[in-house]
């Protein structure tokens, strides 16, 4: 499961979240083109930006980031603007960093998408 | 053994301090979207970005005689993360790494004060002091702080097993975290961390932590590895160095620490 701050809430703001179709175009001479799509449905993508962090905060997603493995893990999101559990959802990249500037100011970001099922 | 060396306030770091954590994982997507991973633990990658400020010779002269010890980037040393504790499996006590005295009972699943059951209670049945203590390849001689939060129902004492050093502290009804820290005059390339139980005595324990540093940090959790890194290399061939004045250096590193190398 993602790690929650101390406040109890997953993300901070300026919080991003991000919404993608995947549709192929084939154009033709005369200028008309048909569409169909590639993916089923919408995929989800959350951009977790997080600042003033505490030590224990930082270790819980560095963590969690081992645990998953990076990208290979799978886990359940759930979507902080309307409580939507996706239950197949990934971190986005292979590396994790944070940046420590004092005693409860550490700061880092993470991408979470959701996977195709 | 070949360490990076403590800064004469005893702390490895100083802020900021940036880690990056890389993993490897093989992504076959297919055009629909599916993606099939394969993961490669093997090729963990852990980074550290220091900056030092400030710096007196001899801090200065330390980091450089470790820097031609092992000729820049060529050959590994011990690096001990300034940002994690230092012990693995913090809060599971049954992991091969801990070693407990036969007699001594440990039962999982004890609330904690964080809120949570990750506390467990340690009982000395016996007649003579019982010891669980971890040990970690990183040089005894360095300054280190133990740290963990005890309860006990009983009026108790816990021992704090910090290498050589024991020193006893009460412990009462309420969760308090207990702290020893200092330098030991000891050259060993391992030291043991952990606690020490009187004839008799019950306690609850949680949240053990280690650090290379005078003072105790927030608790960090660790699971199988802790915060030592016996194959960290610097980054880079170059160590440059800014002169402010006189004893007031300054300089940047990277450490990487790869396991397949």
């Amino acid at each position: 499961m993602f790690p929650t701050l101390k406040t109890g809430a997953v993300m901070q703001y300026p919080a991003k979240r991000t919404l993608q179709f995947n549709t192929d175009t084939i154009r033709f001479l005369d200028g008309t083109e048909q569409r169909f799509r590639d993916n089923t449905s919408v995929l989800h993508q959350w951009t977790i930006q997080l600042d003033l962090l505490d030590e224990s905060e930082l270790a819980a997603l560095d963590r969690f980031f081992v645990s998953s493995q990076g990208r290979f893990g799978s886990f359940s999101f759930t979507d902080p603007w309307d409580g939507t559990v996706y239950p197949n959802c990934s971190l986005a990249k292979d590396t994790f960093a944070f940046q420590l500037r004092g005693e409860m100011r550490g700061k880092t970001a993470v991408t979470v998408c959701e996977n195709r099922t | 053994m070949i360490y990076f060396p403590q800064l004469s306030s005893g702390a490895t770091g100083q802020f900021p301090i940036a880690r990056q954590r890389a993993a490897r994982t093989v992504v076959n997507q297919s055009v629909q979207g599916y993606q099939v991973k394969l993961a490669d633990p093997a090729a963990a990658i852990v980074e550290w970005h220091l900056s030092f400020a400030e710096l007196s010779d001899q801090e200065l002269a330390a980091l450089e005689a470790l820097f031609q010890a092992v000729e820049g980037s060529l050959t590994p040393f011990t690096f001990l993360d300034p940002v994690d504790n230092l012990l693995a499996w913090s809060e599971q006590q049954n992991q091969a790494v801990w070693q407990a005295d036969p007699l001594l009972t440990l039962t999982a699943g004890v609330a904690d004060p964080m809120g949570g059951t990750a506390a467990y209670q340690a009982s000395n049945p016996t007649a003579a002091t019982l010891m669980l203590q971890q040990s970690i390849a990183a040089p005894a001689s360095l300054d280190y702080c133990l740290s963990l939060y005890a309860r006990s129902d009983q009026n108790a004492r816990l021992w704090l097993v910090r290498g050589s050093a024991t020193d006893a502290q009460p412990v009462g009804a309420q969760w308090t975290r207990l702290i020893s820290a200092g330098q030991l005059q000891d050259a060993a390339d391992s030291i043991s961390f952990g606690i020490a139980l009187d004839p008799g005595t019950t306690v609850e324990v949680f949240g053990i932590q280690a650090e290379a540093q005078t003072a105790a940090s927030l608790y960090k959790q660790t699971a199988e590895t802790g915060g030592v890194y016996p194959n960290a290399r610097f980054r880079d061939d170059v160590l440059m160095i800014t002169t402010a004045g006189p004893s007031r250096h300054s300089c940047e590193l990277d450490i990487v620490n790869v396991e397949y190398l």
